[in-house]
């Protein structure tokens, strides 16, 4: 009877140690941590779908780049700013009512997909262009376009390379897994024009290599290569030690994403971008919000009697609340507010507005009525 | 069960009840144990397809004959038209390359390193020493990413670069050394060299049999080596030389000829050749002390001296022990190849995730690079395990 | 000196020439050798010597002293951590204590040699002063001085209690140990504290390296336990995972943790934080590993001994609890140990898929403007090599310690 006594002790060990090595989360029950930790929830879970999800957990998670000047960097305190910090704002302030009850993310190129897909963050806001194979086969959907970008390429001033016909036997810096890659590849193939692509993970070491002259040009979009450009250090010659050539290599219009299959969550995502817009097409700033508000008439003027919540009865089916847009653009601001205090001639990176202007300036900035 | 049995033999052949019978339990244990597992693993394997499919993420492995999209570095033939296989193929042969150079230096290394840690020179035995000490304990990646970034990028740039007479050109775009390459007609003398080889084996097992007769020293891998020698230059004069000198040549920023060591490559290669080495050091070290203290003084009373007395007698018997461990490091070493992702090495993890990056399906990628380098791990234990077989074969 | 009293040979005591002679010029060879190693022995010293001393610009590590630390952990949930740490002194100087305590019994009950001359006693102090010098030298206030002062007493005055404890308390010591690490986690993320995603820097590498060993050690052991089992099923189940594990590159599993481990979940599953999927990985890693290690303790362990537990009348749980184990354990000691440091080391792999570790911020603080471009990287990687390094080699030599008094390979 021993024997089996024993046998059955081992078998028992044997699947518990399955058991242990089958569930996940053993190391989350051994390891006991505060609630906040596992906070991520997945849209199937709840019945309402991401939105309802976000709204019961009272953050937003969202997916940003490792550090960009002008689009996301962390500050000597831990917050988080630029272009796509403010958007990741703009939406917490749309669904939750507070800008700030954001958990930010930071990802690499290669892996924001799988960590959207994964449920790991709600919206990406990191930078990244819209594709037909990343809308399609990626099982992402990407809402309207915060910034109209393109692809670009940093030279040394004193290097004698003017347009990227000169560029015939170089070594080229890039990140590795982006678009910008991709279209290198394509742009040289097409010129007949030999090179080495040297790739990186992040921008953090193509620097640092650009800087040892471990390649002659560095490209990737305008914006980024504007932002570097813009903080480029003294030691290294400063900004005019390097220029950015007029050519441009493709279209790449950035802006946030979320997974395919929620539609709802997919319009909030839409609508919190297009009401950045709709205020600058009003003039309405964080500034003056409260007083437009104030001063509205719902009757006299119902479109921005609509977009601030003021028409009774009048509910666009989002799932927010009525202040929704109000609380965006007085917690965050317009579209003109989020360009110029993070990308605009004013900032570091120096970017003019260009075609990420309204359209009744020439720009391709449009926003569907709120009606 | 001692009084079953008893019982058993007193009461003839009586099948105690199902449910006490030994063999029933472990039968039912065994098949439940093995209904777990399965469970288990289908459980993992379909909540992953309903997981992909949810998501929309195809499944499938079709990816893998698409266009890559991006070119490799140090592959200058690889064009980004060509498909994602391709690129995971020249990913995977880039791994090995960096594993088999590191454990054939590792090895050198480690075995010197490891004797001088017992030189009776006081000096010597201390640098060794440090040496081991000083690496082992350092995470292998502080060290790739020390290499890459504090040491060959303060290397001179491509303008200035340094000239090490016509063979090398040292710069931080990498180091360009002198090589050969491959002549037209290198056939012939392949052939010539095979016969060569074959006639080495020959005069080899002519000297053993001469040996064996008459007692004579044999020196028959003296002999040997003459032979191959002697039919190899021949050939190489009568027929075409099979190689060509390649000398690296800068022009511009542009080096032609010569073979390219990248900083990427050198970085890793270095730094797993000093990681590895450290610990095999040790190993010999160690070996070297288990041969019993005995040996050594046979030897000295045979009167070899101390560096015949290492090679003919604490050696050969310090390998058989210390064989197993060494092949572990082997395999350490292969594996860390993978750390070359951290300094943009494209070994096939770098491959999968410029890939992944790029949109392919990161699932099968995973799957193709974990069976890639499990392959590697295999071939690399079972030459190590027919290695020590023979050893203990040839020993006994 | 009378050689029959003393367990130690006599100390020869030989002039500084003699010495030379004996040790660098015996033959021409060594001489030659001695020629060629003294120059280039020197040169690197003084070339490192010169850069820790002179040339280094440590002001980087200065600046960003807590950043490496801690990492982006909130600086008003500091007090945290030092009460943690001060949970942590009390664990592991029990720990070392106890250890110390039983192994001196069990080296003199069989009659070793106790290596503690006065020498030794100061050499063991060598590592950990040093380690605290390479962390506190770049401090740029007292308090974390006074703070670390204090609990390095705490840690001392419990390993001094440990010695004197009763038997009872003294087996309960493993499951107070666990506990205290439970208590010591949730002192800095528990009651509103600092969420693991928001911890870094050695913090973080701590944190994983300390939640695997205490997890991964016994899950090792059932492993191989599970591969010496009769049943053929248990086997190869518990080979074929040990084997899986040995045989891929723990990057590539981190890698599968990060992008593809949550898909193995259902959907309606909340997805693991990534730090908790990296430490499953570093947990089922390491524990094929350990499983391995143990299996070679096990098989060493001879077959009189589970006969005579058998005959002894002991059930199957206790034959492997109570005789078993504890023998082929401890002759597996310097290679559980040694997997401890490979653990540690092998934390740096986690800057791969994005955390914020030691490694990952030793190069991300030459982004800040004032170092960017200046070539501080070198000071950097300088700095955290030697903090890994020391850890690892007061690790190792303690286990050598642990070794000789243990008798382990001694046959």
């Amino acid at each position: 009877m021993k024997r089996s006594i024993r046998i059955a002790s081992v078998a028992i060990a044997a699947s518990l140690v399955l058991a242990a090595c089958g569930s996940d989360d053993a190391a989350d029950t051994a390891a006991p941590a505060g609630p906040t930790d596992t906070v991520t929830v997945d849209p199937a879970q709840t019945e309402g779908g991401l939105l309802a999800a976000v709204q019961a957990r009272g953050t937003l998670i969202c997916g940003v780049s490792q550090g960009l000047p002008g689009f996301s960097i962390v500050e000597a305190d831990g917050s988080y700013s630029g272009f796509d910090a403010d958007y990741c704002k703009a939406i917490a302030a749309a669904v939750l009512g507070d800008a700030d009850a954001v958990d930010f993310v930071e990802l690499s190129a290669a892996a924001r997909f799988t960590a959207l897909q994964a449920g790991e963050i709600d919206v990406l806001v990191r930078n990244t262009t819209w594709t037909a194979t990343r809308d399609g086969a990626e099982g992402a959907a990407f809402a309207m376009t915060t910034f109209y970008d393109g692809q670009g390429m940093m030279v040394n001033t004193d290097s004698g390379i003017d347009a990227i016909d000169d560029m015939a036997n170089t070594t080229i810096c890039v990140q590795a897994g982006t678009t910008t890659q991709l279209n290198l590849e394509s742009t040289f193939a097409a010129r007949g024009l030999a090179y080495t692509a040297l790739t990186f993970e992040g921008n953090d070491q193509l620097q640092e290599a650009y800087f040892e002259g471990r390649c002659d040009g560095w490209t990737s979009d305008l914006s980024q290569l504007a932002a570097f450009r813009g903080t480029w250090p003294a030691e290294q010659g400063g900004s005019d030690s390097v220029k950015i050539l007029a050519d441009v290599i493709s279209k790449e219009p950035l802006g946030p994403l979320v997974n395919d299959g929620d539609t709802e969550w997919f319009d909030v995502v839409n609508w919190v971008v297009i009401a950045t817009i709709q205020a600058e097409e009003f003039g309405m700033t964080s500034a003056n919000v409260d007083s437009i508000r104030a001063a509205t008439n719902a009757d006299e003027s119902p479109e921005v009697g609509r977009f601030l919540g003021l028409v009774d009865g009048f509910d666009p089916g989002l799932g927010l609340d009525a202040d929704w847009a109000y609380n965006i653009v007085s917690q965050v601001g317009n579209y003109e507010e989020i360009y110029l205090r993070n990308v605009g001639p004013a900032t570091p990176l120096g970017l003019p507005r260009g075609v990420n202007s309204l359209w009744t300036d020439g720009g391709l900035l449009y926003a569907p009525p709120f009606r | 069960m001692a009084e079953g049995a008893a019982a058993d033999t007193i009461a003839g052949p009586k099948r105690p009840v199902p449910w006490r019978d030994v063999r029933v339990i472990r039968f039912a244990l065994q098949v439940a144990f093995a209904a777990g597992t399965f469970a288990l693993v289908r459980w993992l394997a379909g909540n992953l397809t309903s997981n992909l499919d949810r998501l929309g993420i195809r499944r499938d492995f079709g990816f893998l004959s698409q266009p890559a999209g991006f070119s490799i570095l140090g592959a200058p033939d690889f064009r980004a038209q060509d498909t994602i296989q391709a690129a995971l193929i020249i990913g995977m042969s880039n791994a090995i390359r960096v594993a088999i150079i590191g454990i054939l230096l590792a090895l050198v290394i480690g075995v010197v390193v490891g004797v001088a840690r017992l030189s009776k020179n006081w000096l010597v035995a201390r640098s060794a020493s440090a040496y081991v000490e000083a690496l082992r304990n350092i995470p292998p990646l502080v060290l790739v990413i020390f290499f890459y970034l504090g040491v060959l990028s303060a290397l001179p740039r491509i303008t200035e670069a340094t000239f090490i007479g016509d063979v090398a050109i040292v710069s931080n775009r990498g180091v360009w050394v002198a090589w050969v390459t491959v002549a037209e007609g290198s056939r012939a003398f392949l052939i010539a060299a095979l016969l060569a080889l074959l006639a080495a084996a020959n005069v080899a097992q002519w000297r053993t049999r001469v040996f064996d007769r008459t007692g004579a020293p044999h020196r028959r891998l003296l002999w040997a080596t003459l032979t191959f020698a002697a039919v190899t230059a021949a050939a190489w004069f009568a027929l075409q030389p099979p190689i060509e000198p390649s000398l690296p040549v800068l022009d511009g920023r542009v080096v032609t000829g010569g073979a390219w060591l990248y900083p990427e490559y050198l970085s890793l290669l270095i730094s797993l050749v000093l990681y590895a080495s450290s610990f095999i050091a040790e190993i010999v070290r160690g070996s070297i002390l288990a041969v019993h203290r005995g040996q050594a003084e046979a030897a000295d009373a045979l009167g070899l001296s101390s560096g015949q007395r290492m090679r003919y007698v604490v050696l050969p018997q310090a390998l058989r022990i210390a064989a197993p461990a060494i092949g572990n490091e082997f395999l350490n070493l292969a594996k860390n190849v993978s750390l070359g992702i951290a300094v943009g090495f494209a070994e096939i993890l770098r491959v999968a995730n410029t890939a992944a990056g790029n949109g392919q399906p990161a699932p099968q990628l995973l799957i193709v690079v974990l069976l890639g380098y499990l392959t590697l791990s295999l071939i690399i234990s079972v030459i190590v395990n027919i290695f020590n077989r023979r050893l203990q074969l040839v020993e006994r | 000196m009378s050689a029959t009293t003393s367990t130690r040979p006599p100390v020869r005591r030989v002039a500084p020439a003699r010495w030379a002679k004996d040790n660098l010029f015996a033959t021409p060879f060594n001489a030659l050798l001695t020629l060629i190693f003294a120059p280039l022995v020197a040169v690197v010293a003084w070339w490192f010597l010169r850069f820790l001393a002179v040339r280094a610009r440590w002001e980087i590590v200065e600046t960003n002293l807590t950043l490496y630390i801690v990492g982006a952990f909130p600086r008003d949930q500091l007090w945290r951590l030092w009460l943690s740490l001060a949970i942590l002194a009390v664990v592991f100087g029990l720990i070392g204590g106890l250890v110390g305590a039983t192994t001196r019994e069990a080296a003199i009950a069989a009659g070793r040699p106790l290596t503690t001359t006065r020498w030794d006693r100061v050499a063991r102090l060598g590592p950990p002063a040093l380690l605290l010098v390479s962390l506190l030298g770049f401090a740029r206030t007292f308090t974390p001085f006074v703070l670390t002062a204090g609990v390095v007493a705490l840690g001392v005055a419990t390993s001094l209690l440990a010695r004197r404890l009763p038997g009872a308390v003294r087996r309960s010591v493993p499951l107070i140990a666990v506990l205290g690490i439970v208590v010591a986690l949730f002192a800095i993320s528990g009651f509103g504290g600092v969420p693991r995603s928001a911890w870094g820097g050695l913090l973080i590498t701590m944190y994983y390296t300390i939640g695997a060993l205490v997890i991964s050690y016994p899950l090792g052991i059932l492993f191989a336990l599970g591969r010496r089992s009769s049943l053929p099923m248990v086997r190869w189940v518990c080979g074929a995972y040990v084997e899986f594990f040995r045989g891929s590159p723990l990057i590539t599993l981190l890698f599968t943790g990060w992008l593809v481990l949550p898909f193995f979940l259902p959907a309606d599953f909340s997805t693991p934080t990534l730090v908790t999927r990296a430490l499953t990985i570093f947990i089922l890693f390491t524990s094929a590993y350990v499983a391995e290690i143990v299996r070679g303790g096990l098989q060493a362990v001879g077959r009189g001994q589970w006969e005579a537990a058998q005959a002894l009348g002991l059930s199957p749980w206790k034959q492997t609890r109570l005789i078993v184990l504890p023998q082929a354990l401890r002759a597996v000691i310097p290679g559980l140990v040694g997997q401890a440091i490979s653990l540690f080391k092998d934390t740096t792999l986690v800057l791969i898929i994005g955390q914020q570790d030691l490694l990952a911020i030793a190069q991300n603080v030459t982004k800040q403007d004032e170092f960017l471009g200046k070539g501080y990287i070198i000071e950097s990687l300088v700095f955290v090599g030697i903090v890994y390094w020391v850890a690892s080699y007061w690790l190792s030599k303690e286990s050598q310690r642990l070794e000789v008094r243990l008798g382990v390979g001694q046959r």
